[in-house]
């Protein structure tokens, strides 16, 4: 009796600790194209990293399934996960030759794979986690070109793309904020968007993120380059921070910036 | 018997008072509180050291052709004689660099970041920032910390400075001990500060009088530049609270809508807020008479040029993408309201700003590069091998 009881016991416990792992992909594309630090003009990447947490998928019965990002050496942190599209060469050459194209998430054992349809993550880094010294952090928060010192905390996001005789960047990140770097209490523009795939099979599917969309109403072509560090006050700022929802009654979110793709054609391309 | 355990008791309380962390010496002059330390940088002779040294390397850039020093000149009161800095790789800086002088007693460091309270916490700006590019340091911790532990001198000296640490070599204790370095830079002895400690003859009877106009109502200069630190952001070890304040002086007033240049639009651009817009610190005026060009964007080359500009209460620009009269800034300082200052009177005030000029501070060699010896040294060593 007291055997199968225990057995019973290391049984459950087995299974609460069995986690199935899902790999995401990540890649990248300008207006549909494919594009790379390689690309040849007329646009070629010159960045492109972000983090992610509070990642979700929701199965087709409409059951929202939280997924953790488990801690590994580099690119996860057990909360956080750091995306890296850039590999140094070409017009990324203020970039690392590292990449990491994807997150790797675990949901609970019982869950049933075959059935998710939808994937939602936010876009940043959690407010926990944003204004803690990144020389005392754990990767992949430990990054220092991946922080905003001046604005105390990380940049979610850096992007950038150059054209001929022209470009833009984008730096995303919490602005506003008040307090102390250290003691920061809040920040009014948070600048965390939140991202849905409402068609995404985990299984069969990227996340393609168009940065085409995302500078969608940024002049690329007057000679100019340009840039936006998600200030209040800069001119470039609120196109760029439109297209993802922020700073802006009225949201320019477009469609395709962010977008499932089968991983089949992205492997033939 | 009596004597022998006398004899031990004293070599073991001589022992101990040895074994006593001493506090560390600033250096001050009676009357002059401490500065406010961090709890986890405190202050030590082998920390400053460290970081004298760490602060005139070159190695500490991403090309290896500039150090804090590039920006930060001690005969110019740790400033660099430019309007607006340059970085390693040739990036333009929006602003001018500010005197590191007294920025222990600072209550928030730089021109218009209120988020930032320590100079720990500044120094990564400059050292990691890559808009613009300044030192340049992202991306490169692994050399660094390689350079701290291959490099003898440094082994030396982190283990000095970091005593109770396994490996001491670390990125985030090359930023303390630069900070603690920074923070020793202190300047009271200026003539203004002989004459104040009751040396009638320190500053001229001009000086004087200056002095009487600088804090008078009519000219309200020291409602901003107030303090034993000549500024309104002043805090020290015995402060109630750590004062700041910023204020927009009328320096520009693009279209006349109260706009500042977008490249540099002050505080605002850290907290958001509509009213912040044209915020800047008021930095100390200690050693004011080096550190031309003047204010936030070095747009006035001189000190004679500030004062008018005071005086007419905002600068008017005529022509041009910056037009506009700051006199009628809507977010304009209560106390820009302008004054009428006679040639003599200017001469008068100007001899005071001079008084406040610290010769000490900037010839005092514990701030002086250490590398000077060290090269003249390896100069000498080649040049005899080269003779052999």
């Amino acid at each position: 009796m007291r055997r199968s009881l225990l057995l019973i016991l290391l049984t459950l416990s087995a299974c609460e600790s069995h986690q199935q792992q899902i790999s995401i992909e990540f890649d990248v594309a300008f207006n549909g194209e494919a594009i790379g630090c390689d690309s040849e003009l007329p646009v070629a990447l010159t960045d492109l990293r972000f983090f992610i947490h509070d990642l979700e998928l929701t199965a087709v019965d409409g059951a929202v399934i939280p997924a953790r990002l488990p801690r590994d050496s580099a690119w996860q942190n057990g909360v956080v996960a750091f995306i890296d599209l850039e590999n140094g060469q070409g017009g990324c050459d203020d970039g690392t030759p590292e990449a990491n194209p994807r997150v790797v998430a675990e949901v609970a054992g019982n869950v049933d794979l075959e059935t998710l349809r939808e994937l939602q993550f936010t876009l940043g880094v959690p407010f926990e986690l944003n204004h803690d010294n990144p020389l005392e952090a754990a990767p992949p928060l430990d990054d220092a070109s991946m922080h905003w010192h001046w604005r105390s905390g990380y940049k979610f996001l850096r992007a950038g793309v150059e054209t001929e005789g022209d470009g833009f960047w984008f730096h995303l990140g919490s602005t506003a904020c008040q307090g102390t770097t250290g003691n920061i209490s809040g920040c009014d523009s948070p600048n965390r968007p939140r991202v849905e795939l409402t068609a995404f099979n985990p299984q069969t599917d990227s996340v393609v993120i168009d940065i085409g969309r995302l500078f969608n109403g940024v002049d690329l072509e007057d000679g100019v380059t340009s840039d936006c560090s998600s200030g209040p006050t800069e001119e470039s700022c609120p196109a760029v921070l439109a297209t993802l929802g922020l700073g802006t009654e009225d949201p320019l979110i477009l469609d395709g910036l962010f977008s499932a793709r089968p991983i089949q054609t992205t492997a033939s391309r | 018997m009596k004597r022998a355990l006398l004899v031990l008791a004293l070599l073991l309380g001589a022992a101990l008072w040895l074994m006593v962390p001493r506090p560390y010496d600033w250096g001050l002059a009676k009357g002059i509180p401490a500065p406010d330390v961090p709890v986890n940088n405190p202050m030590s002779q082998a920390k400053v050291e460290l970081g004298r040294w760490l602060f005139y390397d070159t190695r500490l850039s991403i090309n290896g052709a500039f150090s804090c020093a590039s920006c930060h000149v001690q005969a110019l009161a740790f400033t660099d004689g430019r309007a607006r800095s340059v970085g390693a790789t040739g990036d333009l800086h929006p602003r001018n660099a500010m005197s590191l002088v007294n920025s222990a007693y600072a209550s928030r460091l730089t021109w218009a970041n209120s988020l930032t309270a320590s100079l720990e916490d500044q120094a990564l700006t400059p050292l990691f920032g890559d808009n613009p590019i300044e030192m340049g340091l992202g991306g490169l911790e692994e050399q660094l910390t390689a350079l701290f532990r291959d490099d003898e001198r440094y082994a030396d000296l982190f283990r000095e400075a970091f005593p109770t640490q396994e490996r001491p070599g670390t990125v985030i204790n090359m930023v303390r001990a630069i900070s603690a370095f920074t923070r020793s830079i202190v300047s009271f002895r200026s003539p203004y500060d002989a004459w104040l400690a009751g040396d009638a003859v320190a500053i001229s009877e001009s000086a004087q009088r200056g002095e009487a106009l600088f804090f008078s109502e009519r000219l309200e200069c020291f409602h901003c530049h107030g303090g034993f630190n000549f500024t309104d952001s002043t805090t020290h070890e015995d402060a109630r609270v750590a004062r700041f304040g910023y204020h927009n002086t009328g320096l520009y007033n693009l279209g006349n809508t109260g706009a500042y240049p977008a490249d540099n639009p002050g505080l605002i651009d850290i907290t958001g807020k509509r009213r912040d817009m044209g915020k800047f610190r008021a930095p100390t005026l200690r050693n004011i008479s080096v550190t031309a060009p003047y204010m936030h964007d070095g747009s006035i080359a001189t000190l004679e040029g500030v004062i008018e500009h005071y005086a007419r209460g905002g600068r008017l620009i005529e022509d041009g993408p910056n037009a506009g009269d700051g006199n009628v800034n809507p977010f304009k300082s209560e106390f820009i309201r302008g004054f009428d200052l006679s040639d003599s009177e200017k001469q008068d005030l100007l001899a005071f700003l001079v008084s406040l000029t610290d010769d000490a501070a900037l010839n005092d060699p514990r701030w002086s590069s250490p590398w000077a010896d060290v090269t003249a040294a390896g100069e000498a060593v080649t040049a005899a091998e080269t003779r052999q």
